[in-house]
């Protein structure tokens, strides 16, 4: 059928910019008293957020179905690999809108994939996507008309994260609760819980979220995901947990699919936030111009190095 | 051999004794036993209502759907097809009302429950229920693309505000005509008729005590995980690692009823403006739940007819009590020794208990008849309990092993609640038969008619004094005035059954002893003359039974003006069928589905088969349509690019974008790794016989269409699958195990009468009264050319077993008389006499009670009713005529040597 194809290539491409919210960050609040949860998630997201803007990244997803062996969580199967190489900046009198380009590094078949996105805070705009197709060679602009009720949540590269996993901002309509003090991967966190109101729990697929965050680092290093019915559906969990340029994040973020048995990791390969990003850059001249990619993407690194 | 028989008669007349003797430890030890046996049915039942609970796990057609399902998933969805009633989905009235609809099931959480009715045909409306709901779509919220220079827009077919001039309107009309991946989903090529899919998450649930391996202690991810640097990350991998198998929660029928009875409150809201045609499993389970509704009601008032024609034939409530007390007691311990032993029940226990509800019936009747007969003839309480085991005892026993024999050749059958049902079945024969000869006597002694302290009249009795203190004509007035109101009360047909049965009662009730002795003098007179009428019956019967087809249509298994008949045939006519299956390419090698010639292989197969079976087939879907669809998208919507791409890279990147935002759609087309995918074939509903060649068929294309590709993938297997093929193989299955335990039951019975009537003559003869009822059924469907479905032969070893009983009862007793006196007139006379009452009741009782099940709006259910108790009734006439005119003309001696076979009737009793 045609049609749901093509709504699903609008999907994918509003997918992208989020992919890049979906590390688990945050800042050190030193003294921190004793807060509630919801000023613990706000602290949380708000740092996420930070890390969008004139960034440079580079991220691996692998995925595979697993199973325990000797009391490890372990790829079944030879896990499938896609690499992705991603710019973005905020953009607008407040920085609430964003333009960011993604380029397919792995697999070998779909190298030099790429998709442009600019998303807009003004909901009377319409978002905008080019795909380009390395093995066709041409650019194709996706419009898919207002995002309007029927934004379904879509995966991110075909991966067990989902646009839901990443979404920040919508934590007032949960009603969030610190369950308990306890130790997590030997650290010492907060369990808190989030249940959605009636308005969110139309749009979402959790009924219910437990997350294990860090007291000292701000970071989430567990998080568990239940379906409206209270079953167990999905399990995220952090490692690799470091200190980039002052901001504590968890560098490896698996999510385990528990009815599937299908894991996802994302690795943050490199991230680099604050670096000066050409305008030219997020164009289509990125697409389709491998030489003028090169170049642009030489000078960033450049930067960072 | 006599000898045997008489001491086996001997030994039931001496039985009574031994257990009364033993009163007290028969009963404590039946009590205990009960108690042990309700505890077990209460705690330990599992009885599994789902679909899959008639398919055994280990029979590999399953395990490739388990594990096509594994992969591809379930599709539990409700098709719900409506034809506004202005007969165009795009009028604007059409239009609203289905927005409206669509927006009300997406966001059922703003219903008001106030404004829908508390419940639906008996079932609760709980608005709650819609949580199931994953996804709508319909017309309201399709899209469709359209290219514009170098831009590619997806955008609703119907905009959510709807225009206001008709100009608009019927442009919309024709662009959403023109579009052909929609014409025939989301509504009918002339506009008559719409879909909404109502997706839902039926059979994705895990089971509620599912705990997820990684909660296990101590549990942590591989250290590779944890990866270092900033250099590619290579997670290690262990392909002996635990998988852990997710059981899903199986969907029982209950579960589908409330959901469909919410799905229906919401949409009849719209009855209004539009008609509803659902398809799909929810719907087709809520008729299920409706016919077993209906079967709940049909049992009670057959439970109400046995009791009433028991009370009134034998005038005493006890006849009623006990018969009810031994068929509870049988059936309790039935199913405390099954789920004892671990057993799943399935919903054939319904079936099992109706047996031995007929099997009880019959047993008691026989024995109360004997009882009843000797104390009028003055026999005193004990003698006569004592007797009547002597008369009836061997009958019973003969019964019972012959009809469980017949139960039980259907624990030869593949599917394991047939194995189960046949099992039970067989151990509730038994049991009935057990309760009948250890407990009855002990019930008799306790409460009998004539017993000390009840001389007055019971109630059937007083009403019958009443109504013959009536006027011939007061009479006459009353059953006119009777008639009119069941006609009036009931409608034409149930009203013309009550008055049947009414009829009949009075009549046997009246004049049964009239009539027993009228038979022996009319068939003296013509024994060739009957016994050319039930032979022409006989041919008839068995000519009919070569021409009957045994077919399985699902659609016909329900009344023509039934909603779900209806709705299968507007789907089949009007849309893209109502069925599907799927074909399953698994190439075994990776990312084999990324090979253009595979798919290019699959393209011609689709092409092919659509070409060949146009009668059956509507549509084909697959990967191949994906990459074909952004192949021409990707291209400015040129149509020259709707085609499988030549390069393998060029298929991995269109199927990038596919994969990339819904990985649960592309799972439903390829799997994970690319080497297996299927083709989706949407077919039209129809006979299972229609479809056989239609299977080889298919089978041939696939295998033709992939041999170039054998040398290169000489594992690549492919073939036709789905629930639909199954449900079509399995009731195959069916009518073939149940011709053969029909045919096993036959020859056991045939055994068992040479052997207990000592002589193959004899046996032979006993066999023919017993070949026409259990022909009859066959003969009449082949005759009136119904075909034979799986439902109706499932029950046909169960009314035939019911049905030769009596026959046998008379047989038997004859075998016994004839030893003892000698004569076949006289023992004859003492057989019509003896049994000929017994065998009236039963069939009264039996006859009447199944009659109503033909008033089930399932037909695989009224077929069985309706054809069961016409086979018990002939068992009846063959019993009364064809026996004694047979016995009268061959003259067998069964064994007995100096029989006086000299027919006496037309000089004793003329």
């Amino acid at each position: 059928m045609k049609a749901p194809v093509i709504a699903l290539l609008a999907a994918a491409a509003l997918a992208w910019p989020a992919a890049l919210l979906a590390q688990g960050s945050g800042t050190q609040t030193p003294g921190a008293q004793f807060p509630d949860g919801l000023e613990i998630m706000r602290e949380v997201e708000e740092n996420q957020r930070a890390t969008t803007d004139s960034s440079f990244n580079r991220m691996q997803l692998s995925t595979c179905r697993f199973g325990v062996s000797d009391n490890r969580i372990t790829c079944a199967e030879r896990p499938r690999v896609k690499a992705l190489e991603s710019v973005g900046k905020n953009y607008g009198p407040e920085g609430l809108d964003s333009r960011s380009v993604t380029i397919v590094l792995e697999p070998a078949d779909e190298r030099g994939i790429g998709l442009l996105s600019y998303v807009y805070d003004d909901a009377a705009r319409q978002n905008e996507s080019w795909i380009y197709l390395s093995a066709l060679g041409r650019v194709k602009r996706i419009a898919s008309g207002n995002s309007d009720e029927e934004s379904e949540t879509a995966s991110l590269f075909g991966s067990e994260f989902t646009t839901e996993d990443t979404d920040t901002g919508k934590l007032e309509q949960y009603a969030i609760t610190v369950l308990e003090e306890t130790i997590e991967s030997g650290r010492e966190v907060w369990m808190i819980e989030l249940i959605p109101d009636e308005e969110r729990a139309r749009e979402t697929r959790y009924g219910r979220i437990v997350n294990y965050v860090d007291k000292e680092r701000l970071v989430s290093l567990r998080s568990d995901l239940y379906d409206q019915y209270g079953n167990e559906i999905k399990r995220m969990l952090a490692s690799r947990v470091e200190q980039l340029d002052g901001i504590w994040m968890a560098r490896s973020l698996t999510m385990m699919n528990l009815v599937t048995n299908r894991l996802s990791n994302m690795a943050f390969l490199e991230i680099h936030t604050g670096v000066d990003v050409d305008d030219e850059v997020l164009t289509q001249r990125t697409l389709t111009d491998v030489a003028f990619r090169e170049t642009q993407l030489q000078a960033i690194r450049s930067q960072v190095e | 051999m006599d000898n045997l028989l008489l001491g086996l008669s001997d030994f039931f007349e001496r039985l009574p004794y031994r257990v009364l003797g033993a009163r007290n430890f028969v009963l404590t030890g039946v009590a205990v036993i009960t108690v042990l046996m309700l505890y077990g049915a209460i705690t330990r039942t599992e009885l599994d209502l789902s679909t899959d609970a008639y398919l055994d796990e280990s029979d590999p057609a399953i395990a490739a759907l388990d594990e096509f399902r594994r992969q591809f998933g379930s599709d539990d969805s409700v098709m719900l097809i409506y034809r506004p009633r202005d007969g165009d989905v795009f009028s604007r009235d059409s239009l609203a009302a289905a927005q409206q609809l669509t927006d009300d099931l997406r966001n059922w959480q703003d219903l008001d429950p106030a404004d829908y009715p508390p419940e639906i045909t008996g079932v609760a409306v709980d608005l709650n229920e819609l949580t199931r709901i994953r996804r709508v779509q319909s017309v309201a919220n399709v899209r469709f693309q359209r290219n514009e220079g170098d831009t590619l827009l997806s955008l609703r077919l119907v905009p959510a505000e709807l225009p206001e001039s008709d100009g608009e309107l019927a442009e919309i009309k024709a662009r959403a005509l023109a579009q052909d991946d929609l014409v025939g989903m989301m509504y009918s090529a002339n506009a008559e008729y719409g879909t909404i899919i109502i997706q839902t998450d039926f059979g994705m649930q895990p089971v509620a005590d599912y705990v997820p391996q990684v909660d296990a202690p101590d549990i942590s991810l591989d250290a590779s995980f944890d990866f270092s640097g900033d250099g590619f990350v290579e997670l290690d991998f262990d392909e002996s690692a635990e998988i852990a198998e997710v059981d899903f929660e199986p969907v029982d029928v209950f579960t589908y009823t409330a959901f469909h009875v919410a799905t229906t409150a919401v949409w009849d809201k719209y009855g209004d403006q539009l008609e509803y045609y659902p398809v799909g499993t929810p719907p087709t389970m809520g008729f299920m739940q409706g016919v077993l509704n209906q079967l709940a009601v049909l049992g009670a008032l057959m439970v109400v007819i046995f009791v009433m024609l028991l009370w009134i034939l034998f005038r005493s409530f006890s006849a009623v009590l006990w018969p009810i007390v031994t068929i509870a007691l049988s059936v309790a311990w039935t199913w405390g020794v099954t789920v004892w032993l671990g057993i799943t029940v399935s919903t054939f226990i319904s079936l099992t208990v109706l047996l031995v509800f007929a099997v009880g019936i019959a047993d008691c009747v026989h024995v109360m008849n004997a009882y009843f007969s000797y104390r009028r003839e003055g026999e005193e309480h004990y003698r006569a309990i004592s007797r009547s085991f002597g008369r009836t005892g061997l009958a019973l026993l003969v019964t019972t092993l012959t009809t469980s024999a017949g139960v039980l050749a259907l624990t030869t059958s593949e599917l394991l609640p047939m194995q189960v049902f046949g099992f039970m079945s067989a151990a509730g024969v038994m049991l009935a038969f057990f309760f009948t000869v250890i407990l009855l006597p002990i019930l008799l002694d306790i409460w009998h008619p004539g017993f000390p302290g009840s001389e007055k009249l019971s109630i059937p009795d007083r009403l019958a004094r009443v109504w013959n203190g009536f006027t011939r004509n007061w009479k006459i007035v009353l059953v006119a005035a009777y008639t009119v109101l069941l006609y009036a009360g009931l409608g034409f047909l149930v009203g013309s059954y009550i008055l049947a049965i009414s009829l009949l009662t009075y009549a046997v009730v009246n004049w049964h002893q009239r009539i027993l002795e009228t038979v022996p003098y009319i068939v003296g007179r013509r024994p060739w003359f009957i016994l050319v009428v039930f032979g022409a019956i006989f041919g008839l019967c068995a000519w009919g039974s070569t021409r009957v087809e045994v077919d399985t249509n699902i659609s016909e298994l329900v009344r023509e003006d039934h909603p779900l008949r209806r709705a299968y045939e507007v789907v089949d006519e009007n849309m893209a069928g109502s069925q599907t299956m799927v074909v399953v390419i698994d190439t075994r090698v990776d990312e084999g589905m990324l090979d253009p010639r595979i798919l290019q292989a699959m393209d011609s197969l689709q092409n092919r088969i659509l070409e060949t079976q146009p009668e059956h087939l509507t549509r084909t879907y697959s990967l191949v349509d994906v990459v074909k669809d952004t192949n021409e998208v990707m291209n400015d919507g040129d149509p020259a690019f709707y085609q499988v791409p030549e390069t393998r890279q060029m298929i991995s990147q269109l199927l990038y974008l596919f994969n990339s935002a819904n990985p649960e759609d592309r799972r439903a087309l390829v799997s994970d790794d690319y080497s297996k995918a299927q083709i989706t074939l949407n077919i039209r509903n129809s006979s299972t016989n229609e479809y056989q060649g239609f299977f080889d068929e298919i089978g041939a294309e696939i295998d033709a269409a992939f041999a170039h590709l054998r040398a290169d993938y000489p594992e690549m297997q492919a073939n036709l699958t789905g629930s639909m093929a199954l449900i079509w193989r399995m009731s195959d299955e069916i009518s073939v195990s149940q011709i053969e335990s029909f045919a096993i039951a036959l020859a056991v019975i045939s055994v068992m009468l040479i052997f207990t009537l000592g002589s193959l003559q004899g046996g032979l003869i006993a066999m023919i009264p017993n070949l026409i009822p259990a022909f009859l059924g066959f003969g009449l469907m082949g005759l009136f050319g119904i075909p034979l479905d799986a439902d109706t032969l499932l029950v046909a070893p169960v009314i035939i077993g019911i049905a030769v009983d009596d026959t046998i009862h008379f047989m038997t007793h004859y075998r016994v008389q004839l030893i003892r006196t000698g004569s076949i007139s006289e023992s004859l006379r003492l057989t019509i006499n003896h049994v000929g009452q017994a065998v009236m009741f039963t069939t009264m009782v039996l006859g009447l009670g199944f009659m109503l099940l033909s008033f089930s709006d399932y037909l695989g259910m009224a077929r069985m009713g309706f054809f069961g108790s016409l086979a018990i009734i002939m068992a009846l006439a063959c019993d009364l005529f064809l026996i004694p005119a047979m016995i009268m003309i061959f003259k067998p001696r069964f064994g007995v040597r100096d029989a006086d076979t000299r027919i006496t009737f037309r000089e004793s009793t003329a």
